[in-house]
């Protein structure tokens, strides 16, 4: 059953139903990066969730401006972190996206970049060729039409050192094996930074992990949902589930391991994405079960010991998917600290960097306010690197950024015995700076 | 009055600039929003002014054209009135979107010097930023409210710095007269006033006071103290198991606050209070026709929470752990005499989430674990009632049950918190109802006034007011001490431009 507009009627029910949750005490909007930067009501979670309802509540074509809005928002979910009534904001946009997709007709160029994002993106091989094809178009940029520009400032200006492949199939743990882990290898992150899963797997495997990396997996589907692309992103999705049945047919797995903490909100939800699926709701929500990030799962099985003198000074950036979905905050923290790194807090940690996910593409302007604003944070800091769980925020941050943006799997794996990143040959380690009362400067000794 | 306020919009704009005024109706509309039995208010425009020079203009032409204003600072006032004027109609005048800066940060006299719209959450990030070797006294509340907005409205948090009207220092007051003063050391008649945000006893009256709970004027910027961050910070928790122990909680924290042993203030919350945060009434399936909890579902929350019908939550600070040690022991053994059932130190107390809320209080972080409190009942629908009880266990317990008895008999649930010092307990009841329907309304608003009216009867007044209720508590003051309030309005507001209603005055 639906309505006039072809909105299943269980979706809009389900949409209508957070809008009505929500009380509008407002706690939200300051913490909106887009209110932020425009002080206006409709660019903030309590505005876009009424033009939703709105949206929802009329039939037919929805208007411009509230698309725009919708368009704007970064679903970086920081509102839902201050507010004082459990709105579920993140599957109300995420609706609302897939409602104006299904009901909107875009101009052509925005159609074409999206098209383009949502094919190219999300398959590595695609993707990876793309990015060596475009690199002479860096230089003609400027005489690009607008709307691709974002797309080529994306392709690096040197192409990523080849590193060890990420080669389906199943990794032995050193030693005895203590877990047995899939890892979603993620799909932008192998061909932006392979360096990434290679580091993940040395680590897992050096604590005791057997690692198995699925074949014929490659995006979570979490780049296509935030574009409204639902069956595609459910699709996405449907892979990983069969993936994970392949994968236990042999053995049961004890976690699936995800260190592109986008993917892992997508992941960790696959139980809504294909709750109303009869063959893959199950599964989903298997999946959903065992997803992890990757610094949640180092925390529950301990860090191997870490080597001397490979200590930096390290600024940490939440990544709004592990800060503000899956609340991964205290995790990466404590493992730099415990691998020796001296660990520094960014100024504003709460707003985000701008990358959230496609959003840096198909919102260039607002995205680069808020990349230069955080890469003003970082100055600030005395940090040598900024570490980040987080593809799509290192991508971003490094356009902006004075120092280099690096994983923090990459941290811990040079730490513990794996091979110097690429990024940070430069920097010379230095000693681990650790406070305690004894050593505070005498006038703050008073106590 | 519309035509009088659209000639003085009119003329903001022209002294101002459109950019002083908000546009968007959306936004506006917004603004009319709270959490009352009585609806939300009618706005008629926002005002957002950059600088002292802004409200002054601000002020002046609201008195040529006799409209009245309705100056917020950050807008959370939550359960109180929101950013919403008390009268339809007003013009509101939004200090927090651009008056938000952080004018000085003395870290070696330990005070900073902050506009309206700085929030808690800006300062503590300011001076963790700067090294965390200060810290503010936070609230519960939301970690967006206002540092100054929350002062002047006696707010207050649970540190030693925790009266927060008290630590402000040195006001600059843009007044309903138009004319612009500053209070303390800062009213001397010089460029250069050093004392200005440390001392407030200079020679002359002391004028702060005017500006606390009144509509006189608008406070533009004032010094905030900060205490120097403890090392150590550790709490601990006396849990007691029945509802009538409250006598015996008050007791036992008496004399540990009259000695100043325990730096910090109490947090001594009810079952709901402390667990509602983590809940929902509705999720507990309730009795045919009862639209409060019962006691068993209570006790149920309490066994799954761990926690039981009051606890008494506190810090110590010091150097070291070691420093604390000896002070835990002496604390536990005395609650335990006074017949805790057991005492949760501060390691455990971080696996129990409700008890995180206390520690971070008394660490000076802003936290919005608390704010879910809000959502216990659906709808929307929130009022906070705030009287006090002296520190005696005897007046505590009575008025507790005087209270307890009101909330059942208006059929809601029992939620209450008292925030205890050396002599007085600040009591916070929250009364949680949905606006969507009118009967909640209409008994949420019965039983508000049912409790100010018993407890009155017994001299006993509330610290702060929701904007429904600002008339009612007015009204229960003496006549002298009315007439002094409006002889005061008359001399410093004469068209009565400020807050017209606001606290009940005007």
């Amino acid at each position: 059953m639906t309505t006039a507009d072809n909105v299943p009627l269980s979706v809009r029910d389900e949409v209508l139903a957070i809008a009505a949750s929500c009380n509008r005490f407002g706690l939200c909007i300051s913490t909106c990066p887009t209110y932020v930067l425009t002080q206006q009501e409709n660019e903030s979670p309590r505005g876009r969730i009424e033009l939703v309802r709105r949206m929802f509540e009329k039939s037919g074509r929805p208007d411009a401006e509230t698309v725009a809005h919708i368009d704007s928002c970064l679903s970086c979910l920081a509102c839902t972190t201050t507010c004082g009534v459990p709105v579920d904001y993140m599957h109300l946009i995420d609706r609302a996206r897939a409602h104006v997709e299904a009901n909107y007709q875009r101009p052509v160029g925005e159609r074409v970049l999206r098209a383009l994002v949502a094919a190219l993106v999300p398959r590595p091989w695609l993707f990876g060729l793309t990015l060596r094809a475009a690199r002479p178009l860096k230089r003609l940029a400027r005489w690009l039409p607008k709307r691709l520009k974002p797309l080529v400032d994306l392709v690096p200006a040197q192409y990523p050192p080849r590193s060890e492949p990420m080669i389906p199939g199943t990794y032995a743990a050193e030693g005895a094996r203590r877990a047995r882990v899939m890892l979603v290898p993620g799909c932008a992150q192998q061909v932006l930074a392979p360096s990434i899963n290679a580091a993940t797997v040395r680590l897992l495997r050096r604590t005791g992990c057997e690692v198995v990396v699925p074949k014929g997996f490659s995006c979570c589907g979490s780049l296509t949902l935030h574009m409204g692309r639902h069956r595609q992103a459910q699709q996405s999705a449907q892979v990983l589930v069969a993936a994970l049945r392949a994968t236990e047919a042999a053995e049961a797995i004890d976690a699936i391991v995800i260190n592109a903490s986008g993917c892992g909100s997508t992941v960790k939800d696959y139980g809504h994405l294909l709750g109303n699926s009869p063959a893959f709701a199950v599964g989903g929500r298997r999946v959903g079960q065992l997803a992890v990030d990757v610094t949640e799962y180092l925390a529950r099985i301990g860090l191997p010991a870490p080597l001397p003198n490979r200590t930096l000074a390290v600024a940490y950036h939440d990544a709004c998917s592990l800060r503000n979905r899956q609340r991964v905050t205290a995790q990466p923290r404590a493992l730099l600290a415990a691998a020796g790194f001296a660990v520094q807090n960014i100024p504003e940690s709460h707003l985000c960097c701008g990358s959230a996910g496609t959003y840096n593409l198909l919102q260039p302007a607002a995205a680069r306010l808020l990349g230069e604003r955080k890469a003003a944070h970082i100055a600030l800091t005395d940090a040598a690197v900024v570490a980040v769980g987080n593809i799509g925020c290192i991508t971003q941050l490094a356009r902006y950024c004075d120092r280099p943006v690096i994983h923090t799997v990459e941290l811990l794996d040079w730490a513990t015995g794996g091979p110097k990143p690429a990024s940070i040959a430069h920097i010379d380690p230095c000693p681990a700076i650790v406070h305690t009362a004894e050593q505070l400067p005498s006038e703050e000794a008073i106590w | 009055m519309v035509k009088a306020a659209d000639a003085f919009l009119t003329a903001m704009e022209r002294e101002l600039g459109a950019e002083t005024i908000e546009h968007s109706v959306e936004a506006v509309e917004r603004y009319g929003d709270t959490t009352m039995p009585s609806g939300n208010r009618r706005v008629h425009a926002v005002l957002l002014p950059r600088s002292t020079a802004d409200v002054v203009t601000i002020v002046r032409l609201a008195n040529e054209h006799h409209v009245g204003l309705y100056p917020v600072s950050a807008g959370h006032n939550l359960g109180l009135g929101t950013r919403s004027p008390v009268r339809d109609d007003q013009i509101v005048v939004d200090l927090g979107r651009r008056m938000n800066r952080i004018l000085e940060l003395n870290e070696e006299l330990g005070y900073a010097v902050v506009e309206p719209g700085v929030t808690f959450q800006a300062l503590h990030d300011e001076l963790v930023r700067r090294g965390d070797k200060l810290m503010i006294s936070a609230t519960s509340g939301p970690p967006l409210g206002s540092v100054l907005g929350n002062a002047l409205d006696k707010g207050g948090g649970y540190s030693p710095y925790f009266d927060h009207f008290g630590t402000l220092c040195g006001f600059e007051v843009v007044q309903g007269n138009g004319s612009t003063i500053r209070t303390g050391d800062g009213s001397l008649h010089n460029d250069k006033l050093p004392n200005w945000p440390v001392s407030k006893y200079t020679f002359g009256p002391i004028l702060d006071g005017l500006f606390a709970q009144s509509n006189f004027g608008i406070v533009v910027r004032a010094a905030v103290w900060l205490m120097p961050r403890p090392p150590v910070i550790r709490t601990f928790h006396a849990i007691f198991e029945h509802d009538d122990d409250i006598g015996s909680i008050i007791d036992a924290i008496r004399p540990l606050k009259l000695t100043n042993f325990v730096p910090t203030l109490f947090r001594v919350t009810n079952d709901l209070y402390a667990i509602g945060p983590e809940e929902r009434a509705e999720n507990l399936g309730r009795q045919p026709d009862a639209r409060d909890i019962s006691p068993e579902q209570r006790r149920i929350l309490r066994e799954k929470r761990g926690l039981g019908a009051w606890q008494a939550s506190a810090a110590f600070y010091a150097g070291s752990e070691a420093d604390i040690a000896p002070m835990l022991a002496r604390v536990s053994s005395h609650f335990r005499n006074k017949g805790a059932v057991r005492i949760i130190d501060h390691a455990q107390a971080q696996l129990i989430h409700p008890l995180l809320i206390a520690s971070d209080s008394f660490s000076g972080r802003p936290t919005a674990a608390e704010l879910t409190l809000l959502s216990w009942r659906p709808g929307g629908g929130a009022i906070w009632f705030l009287p006090g009880t002296p520190m005696s266990g005897r007046t505590a317990a009575e008025l507790d049950v005087l209270a307890r008895g009101l909330f059942a008999q208006h059929e809601f649930d029992y939620i209450i918190m008292h925030v205890a010092g050396a002599r007085f307990a600040r009591s916070l009841y929250l009364i949680l109802f949905d606006r969507r329907s009118a009967e909640e309304c209409h008994r949420a608003d019965a039983c508000y006034r049912a409790l100010t009216s018993a407890y009155a009867t017994r001299g006993i007044g509330v610290g702060r007011a929701a904007i429904d209720y600002h008339g009612l508590h007015m009204d229960l003051q003496m006549p002298a001490f009315q007439q002094t309030v409006l002889a005061i309005k008359s001399a410093l507001d004469p068209n009565g431009v400020i807050a017209p209603g606001k606290y009940g005055i005007g």
